[in-house]
């Protein structure tokens, strides 16, 4: 499902020169499976699910995922991707001039969908993360936790096989962030991959799954119940 | 239903009314400014055209002959190529021609009609230079009955000259401005994409390609190039009438002139629009970071 062979990404210094994130990494996710990645602020989480959703793409070694090879796909193939992939960030990304509808719908159209399947997903969707009532509603109008909501709901609206998330509930409270986690271990009882980077590990202790930290440039498999606040 | 594209480069007015209207003056100043030049240029051309027809003209002085060998010469003359008109002088026209210019001092001269018979031509903007005229002069010197052939040709040449001058200044006043609007247009339209920039973002993130995320610029950068080209044609209609109000002799040009720049000012709006917006979509996501 998920396939990293031997990934090593850096990223140029002012001076030129390399500066190395992750060396040599190898990570195999099965479909339907619920991982965290954990690791300090600075890492390089944020670079291997980058290197998933081929924002950025390794200097070395292959990436496969949802039936995409990074050895062999074309630049022009990464939007098709995408489609497969939802991706929810810390930072949610919202668009302040739509409402919550126009801001779930726009992934939507992205695809090709229009008229009447859209409202259908769409209202399925927002009726999934809790929302359809407040589907007129602008982002400014809702509260940190309803906004990652609109985004869950934006990033599942496409059916994607595979959930990234980087850092999800990094800018909630504890008590939203748990809500916001249920919600992501729902979708992942409902059959989803669901990749989910944190630095928070209470929240891998209270639901723990298969855990992989990223530690000196290089990921290994931890258990979750040995990590310390 | 409209096409997405459409209803997205629609909705980007209200969206983003603060960049549109930038963008849209941006693009109205450029194409007030090198419409306005396009104008004077071909002001220019009228007038170098005019003066030029002034100067170079040729004319063809004839020995004492009859009535109709000077009109047989006048025909051949009109017929010649690169003779726009010809105009028959007999003796005494010069005679009356020469009286009105000098007044009673010209009958000291009036024993005998001594001014020859004449046929002034006026040739094409075309042929107006020291080569074609001197062709001219040598073809009419070869023909009986011509006595003389003569142009202005120190005139001619210095009028050319300064007119070749004016032309490379013009030019290149033109081209600087030009070259200027498209800078301003150019990152006008930069910023006001930047300004959106979360929106790219958020197209690429959930799966968009980037000829979807162009569309929709295309079309507002379209409709705002037509919006300038409209404003800039009414800006210019109402510096025309101002300026001819205090220079009547520009006058007004015909209807198929008005509407050839008419076309031309809404074609340049609408191209200027699409290339900014393109190019700045195209530019802005080839660096584009969706985190």
């Amino acid at each position: 499902m998920i396939e990293l062979k031997n990934v090593s990404i850096s990223y140029p210094l002012p001076d030129g020169s390399p500066r190395p994130v992750l060396e040599h990494v190898n990570v195999h996710i099965d479909r339907g499976e619920l991982v965290y990645l954990v690791g300090p602020t600075g890492s390089g989480k944020s670079s291997l699910l980058r290197a998933m959703y081929m924002e950025t793409l390794p200097q070395t070694g292959s990436v496969e995922i949802a039936g995409f090879h990074s050895d062999t796909m074309k630049l022009s193939d990464i939007p098709y991707l995408r489609r497969n992939l939802g991706v929810v960030f810390q930072d949610f990304q919202l668009l302040p001039d739509r409402n919550v509808f126009d801001n779930v719908a726009f992934a939507q159209y992205v695809t090709g969908n229009r008229g009447k399947l859209v409202t259908n997903k769409v209202l399925h969707v927002l009726s999934r993360v809790g929302l359809s009532h407040k589907r007129q509603r602008f982002p400014h109008e809702l509260s940190g936790g309803e906004q990652q909501r609109v985004v869950i709901a934006r990033a599942i609206v496409n059916d994607p096989w595979v959930m990234l998330a980087d850092e999800p509930t990094g800018n909630l409270d504890p008590s939203v962030a748990d809500e916001i986690q249920k919600l992501l271990i729902g979708l992942h009882r409902a059959g989803m991959t669901v990749l989910m980077a944190t630095h928070d590990y209470r929240m891998v202790r209270n639901f723990p799954a298969r855990t992989l930290a990223v530690l000196n440039r290089r990921i290994v498999e931890v258990d979750p119940k040995s990590l310390i606040s | 239903m409209l096409p997405y594209a459409i209803k997205e480069g629609i909705s980007g007015f209200r969206r983003s009314s603060f960049s549109a209207v930038a963008s849209t003056s941006a693009m109205t100043v450029a194409l007030v400014l090198v419409g306005l030049i396009a104008i004077m240029m071909w002001q220019a051309n009228e007038v170098s055209d005019w003066l030029k027809q002034r100067v170079g003209e040729v004319e063809i002085f004839l020995d004492d002959t009859s009535d109709d060998i000077a009109n047989s010469l006048f025909l051949r003359a009109q017929a010649s190529p690169g003779v726009i008109e010809a105009e028959y002088v007999s003796k005494e026209a010069a005679q009356e021609i020469f009286r009105n210019e000098f007044g009673d001092e010209a009958t000291v001269f009036f024993e005998d009609a001594f001014l020859p018979a004449s046929i002034k031509v006026r040739v094409e903007p075309a042929y107006i230079n020291s080569d074609s005229l001197n062709l001219l002069v040598a073809e009419f010197s070869s023909w009986n009955r011509v006595d003389e052939v003569v142009f202005n040709r120190p005139l001619l040449v210095k009028v050319q000259g300064n007119l070749r001058l004016l032309s490379m200044i013009g030019g290149a006043v033109g081209l600087l401005v030009l070259l200027a609007s498209i800078f301003l247009v150019a990152n006008t339209i930069r910023l006001a994409i930047y300004a959106r920039r979360l929106m790219i973002r958020t197209m690429k993130l959930v799966g968009a390609t980037d000829s979807f995320v162009r569309q929709p610029f295309i079309v507002e950068g379209v409709i705002q190039g037509l919006i300038a080209s409209l404003l800039a044609l009414f800006i210019i209609w109402v510096i025309h009438v101002v300026v001819v109000a205090y220079v009547p002799q520009l006058g007004n040009p015909d209807f198929g002139s008005v509407l050839t720049f008419g076309l031309a000012m809404i074609g340049s709006g609408v191209l200027l629009g699409w290339v900014g917006s393109e190019n700045a979509v195209r530019r802005f996501l080839r660096n584009v970071s969706l985190h």
